[in-house]
């Protein structure tokens, strides 16, 4: 057997991954990298196909195990990229909350719109400026990593299930279990306002240790109940301010359509 | 001839490159911006003050520190908020922890192999794992600096309008001192092995603007000076550089009367050496560079030199904090003002502005942000258009390797630039 043949086998049996952002800040795979010698033990155990932070080899466009996909699609071109991996990839993975909620991106969505555009440039003509979407509207989203930015170590936590083609489950948990193991006092105790019990745990509270309130970029738990958070925060913020809160991460969308659910 | 690169890796954002060169004169060179608009200016506009600070750090995944103390600064000075001068004192420490771990990644991870004509860093990483230990090990301190005092790396948390709303603990500050030794020693040893590298002989004068302070090299603060004697405040910043937008682009590049000019690590030790910490500047003495130096590939050297100084300064004002009260950082009371308000830190990759005016219920009238790529970016061309004539006699694939090499070394950062 050549030595090339030895290499194609050995890399025939580790899952392909590619890591891709669209337009984001990147801030995603930083928390990955930023995992320093676990990431690197994680980049071992796969075939690297794209992480550009590290590579800069051509891909040759085959079928892909895992996509991890950070950012919007707003450009052309990312709706392009984000289609054709979902056509190679047996699994994809929002990672972020920019991919699975929309991000700060979408805050225009819900103002100006098209508009704000005018606020920054001049010259608007020929630039790509659409309405921000989650990636969910472009393709089917297997699971998503949460988050602005994701948990590094929630992130090593779930991979090896989907290395070998599982999907996981996040438990249907608020921020606050973590928050409290944390020793944290409860800052609605103190009548401050947070997002925590209608949020999804897993990110160990990592706000409200730095006395930073939730404002919910890991997205609604599946039992959250927002009418109940809403009574609750009335008496500490406004609804306006409720609304612009909830904007941030791209939440507005989500809790009004939780609402409508809910009345129903 | 054209020379087109459809996307450059191993930096930040989304680019190309494309280069027209007849009969062996440069035409064009210009980087091809593939990111997409975010808006970030757009969006703030409308939004409440403690929004800003949140929002505009998110430009950018690698220097969110600096974008959210800039912010922090100039709505401050848009409300007339008064801050101690320890909150200020640990916001300085957080922002040299900034340029201390994105200079370690990308002086080695992102660019280092350029230079060593590898074509990977799993490649580089195996050639030489003890000098990628120490790179890691250097980076690790830069972000302990950032996670101990701003509650994460990526995003930070604690910082606010008005100060922190936790103090560090001030055991986890010591053990960075502590720490500080070995890393010092690191990073000394880092720098002796980057001496050794073959850096390409190519100059091209341009003007090097940064922030300058009495008594310390600028980081957190300063007026705004370059190479040709200019020196002003930073409040007359937007009267001297000026930001254009040509049809089709989305980086609204920055010039000074028209011309192009530099900004990062080699503008900062070209104004700035004379204020460097002792083993910083005896490092950089060891170089033996003549200045004013006009070699762009010298970037990464800088920036080698910065993490020297950056560790020196960091374990000093640490040392400073450690002997005041540590709980005056927190965040006290402030009335909201109608204002505007600037302001300027020293990224990592050059000056970061920022122009906010306020309301006078605190919500936000108009943002302007100018990013150190925005600046240098026509600098970047200038120079890239000089270099090609350099390399024109290359067979194609060299040529791009080379092109791909030099647009790394600048360490653009095409998330910033666009935001």
């Amino acid at each position: 057997m050549s030595i090339r043949k030895i290499k194609i086998t050995e890399n025939m049996s580790k899952p392909k991954v590619a890591i891709v952002s669209l337009t984001s800040c990147e801030g995603c795979q930083f928390a990955l990298l930023d995992l320093g010698e676990k990431f690197l033990d994680f980049v071992g155990k796969i075939e690297m196909i794209d992480f550009r932070l590290i590579e800069d080899e051509e891909d040759d466009g085959g079928e892909l195990d895992l996509v991890l996909v950070e950012g919007n699609p707003v450009t052309e071109e990312n709706v392009k990229t984000l289609e054709s991996l979902r056509k190679r990839a047996k699994i994809l993975v929002a990672l972020g909350n920019c991919a699975a909620m929309g991000g700060i991106p979408e805050i225009k969505n819900y103002h100006e719109g098209t508009n704000t555009i005018k606020h920054v440039y001049k010259y608007i003509h020929g630039i790509n400026n659409p309405e921000i979407k989650e990636i969910d509207n472009f393709v089917k989203v297997d699971f998503v990593f949460p988050g602005c930015p994701i948990s590094g170590e929630e992130f090593l936590k779930y991979i090896p299930e989907l290395l070998v083609g599982k999907i996981p489950v996040i438990p249907d948990t608020p921020v606050c279990v973590e928050c409290k193991a944390a020793g944290n006092r409860c800052l609605l105790l103190d009548k401050k306002p947070c997002f925590g019990p209608m949020i999804l745990g897993g990110c160990d509270a990592v706000c409200l240790n730095s006395r930073m309130m939730c404002q919910g970029c890991r997205g609604l738990r599946p039992k959250g109940n927002v009418k109940a958070m809403r009574t609750t925060l009335k008496t500490m913020m406004t609804d306006a301010e409720f609304e612009n809160t909830t904007e941030i991460y791209g939440l507005r969308d989500d809790v009004e359509a939780r609402i409508k659910k809910e009345n129903k | 001839m054209d020379i087109k690169i459809n996307h450059i890796a191993k930096m930040e954002g989304h680019t190309g490159f494309m280069a027209s060169v007849i009969h062996g004169d440069v035409k064009s060179a210009k980087l091809e911006v593939q990111e997409g608009i975010r808006l970030i200016e757009g969006v703030l506009i409308g939004r409440h003050y403690a929004d800003m600070p949140i929002v505009a750090q998110r430009i950018c995944g690698i220097c969110p520190v600096v974008h959210n103390l800039t912010a922090i600064k100039a709505l401050e000075n848009a409300m007339g908020v008064s801050v101690s001068p320890e909150a200020e004192k640990l916001r300085a420490v957080m922002e040299l922890g900034q340029i201390i771990h994105s200079h370690s990644l990308h002086l080695f991870f992102l660019s280092l192999a350029d230079f060593l004509d590898m074509d990977n860093d799993i490649q580089l990483i195996s050639t030489y794992p003890d000098e990628a230990k120490i790179a890691m090990r250097l980076r690790d301190f830069g972000m302990d600096i950032v996670r101990v005092i701003g509650g994460r790396v990526v995003h930070p948390l604690t910082n606010e309008v008005g100060g922190f709303k936790k103090a560090p603990d001030a055991e986890a500050l010591r053990k960075i001192v502590t720490d500080s030794n070995n890393v010092l020693k690191d990073a000394l040893a880092l720098g002796e092995f980057f001496k050794k590298i073959k850096i390409p002989d190519f100059q091209r004068e341009t003007e090097y603007v940064c922030l300058r302070k009495n008594g310390e090299y600028a980081i957190y603060d300063g007026d705004v000076i370059s190479s040709q004697g200019l020196h002003i405040s930073v409040e007359k910043f937007e009267n001297n550089f000026q930001e254009l937008q040509k049809q089709n682009e989305v980086i609204k590049k920055v010039v000074h009367e028209g011309n192009s000019y530099m900004v990062g690590a080699i503008a900062r030790i070209n104004n700035n050496r004379d204020k460097l910490n002792p083993q910083a500047s005896s490092y950089l003495d060891s170089l033996n560079f003549t200045f004013p130096d006009y070699n762009p590939f010298h970037n990464i050297l800088c920036q080698m030199v910065e993490v020297i100084h950056c560790i020196e300064q960091s374990s000093r004002l640490i040392k400073e904090l450690l002997h005041s009260d540590l709980n005056k950082v927190v965040t006290g009371e402030y009335a909201i003002k109608e204002g505007v308000g600037v302001a300027a830190v020293e990224a990592p990759r050059g000056t970061l502005y920022y122009h906010v005016e306020v309301d006078h219920n605190g919500y936000l009238k108009n943002v302007n942000i100018i990013t150190p790529t925005a600046q240098f970016l026509s600098n970047l061309e200038d120079d890239v258009a000089d270099y090609i004539k350099e390399i024109i006699d290359l067979k194609d694939a060299d040529k791009q390797k080379k092109l791909r090499g030099f647009i790394r070394a600048y360490d653009p950062c095409i998330s910033c630039a666009v935001h």
